[in-house]
């Protein structure tokens, strides 16, 4: 998720396959916070925020719209990893994964619940003001018109294959760790994100034809 | 394109997500060097996912979070006492209904089983003023608190506190 007018900030993506100083750390702060640590709690949060918000935001249909999925996506996350650290060591699972498992849960009901309104994506209300003020006010109409069908087509997309496309274009999200998350191979997972992207290409075609 | 072409279909939507291994890439881009249906192929899923993309947060979306952090914990700890408010009800519950058990079961079998010796007295009395202080919740609230404890359920997609998120679909 990249921020406007913010400095880059440390990736903390994770590295699948081996136990990363970021998972340690987190691990640990997830310990501290299930012993009443607070103060592990924001740490926990203020990590992983970008993770979680470009997960939620492209299902959201306002600010706080995405707001309150991202709140609910570290509530449930946190709950899931008190009931699997009761469970054992063996049972532990990443504190990330859980936010992705979680976030991408939430976001498919939440898109089951939104398609019964229709309303503007979240992305038009700050488009309006870009629009009436842009040299080429043609150009832009026509680029954010095709901008706005894409993202439409994206959540019409299978499950699976929205699923994939979005852990890796609004997480950015290694192939390997998107595939743990869902419970599928990294080799799915990217079969899956190329059967999306010729999907996606087949809305474009029809316009791009003379 | 050509048969062989076929083999770097997934690999150029990979590429476009930027997500090649190293020696994949090597070969992906050997080969696009001397196809041009492929790299009009490239140029075309790099275009979709631009498309795709997202725009960066806006103003309002990062207003929006700026107190994620404290909002989730309040949030998480309202919670809390809600459900140690309703464990600590469920005790008392219990407990109340083993100390009635204890004073009428006597009463209730001392009419046809053999004499038992009579209870002291204060005990008795304190034990009776118990019962007659506490008094059984209706059902409607049992049900209700119950709801709050499916912490991993119900509870998380009904909080009171998501008025915001409820008003979405309402508004419509």
């Amino acid at each position: 998720m990249r921020m406007e007018d913010e400095p880059q900030k440390p990736s903390l993506r994770l590295v699948a396959g081996g136990v990363t100083p970021s998972r340690r750390e987190e691990d640990s702060l997830v310990a501290a916070f299930l012993v009443g640590d607070d103060d592990a709690f924001g740490e926990l949060v203020r990590r992983n925020e970008p993770l979680v918000l470009a997960i939620v935001r492209r299902y959201a249909q306002t600010p706080e719209d995405a707001r309150d999925l991202a709140q609910r996506t570290f509530l449930r996350a946190f709950e899931a990893a008190r009931r699997s650290l009761r469970s054992g060591p063996r049972a532990a699972v990443p504190f990330r994964r859980w936010l992705v498992r979680v976030a991408v849960n939430l976001a498919k009901n939440h898109r089951r619940d939104a398609l019964r309104v229709l309303r503007a994506p979240l992305e038009d209300a700050d488009a309006e003001g870009a629009i009436a003020t842009a040299p080429a006010a043609h150009d832009a109409l026509v680029l954010r018109e095709r901008a706005r069908r894409m993202r439409a087509a994206v959540l019409r997309l299978p499950r699976r294959q929205r699923e994939v496309l979005t852990l890796r274009v609004d997480a950015e999200l290694p192939f390997a760790e998107i595939a743990l998350a869902l419970g599928i191979t990294e080799n799915a997972a990217k079969v899956s994100f190329h059967y999306a992207t010729r999907a996606l290409r087949a809305v474009l075609a029809p316009e791009e034809t003379p | 394109m050509s048969p062989a072409c076929t083999d770097f279909e997934v690999l150029l939507s990979l590429r476009a997500a930027g997500a090649l291994e190293p020696a994949e890439a090597a070969r992906t881009e050997a080969h696009l060097a001397g196809c041009a249906a492929c790299r009009a192929e490239a140029a075309a899923d790099e275009a979709v996912l631009r498309l795709a993309t997202l725009p960066p947060p806006s103003a309002a979306e990062r207003r929006a979070v700026a107190a994620l952090a404290a909002d989730a914990l309040a949030t998480l700890r309202r919670r809390e006492a809600r459900a140690a408010s309703w464990k600590r009800a469920t005790v008392g519950f219990a407990a109340a209904a083993a100390l009635a058990l204890v004073v009428v079961a006597p009463a209730v079998l001392g009419r046809k089983g053999p004499v038992l010796p009579p209870a002291p007295a204060p005990v008795t009395t304190a034990a009776t003023a118990q019962v007659d202080a506490w008094q059984a919740p209706d059902l409607d609230t049992l049900w209700t608190e119950a709801d709050v404890l499916d912490v991993a359920g119900a509870a998380y997609a009904s909080d009171a506190t998501d008025t915001s998120y409820l008003a979405i679909d309402l508004d419509d």
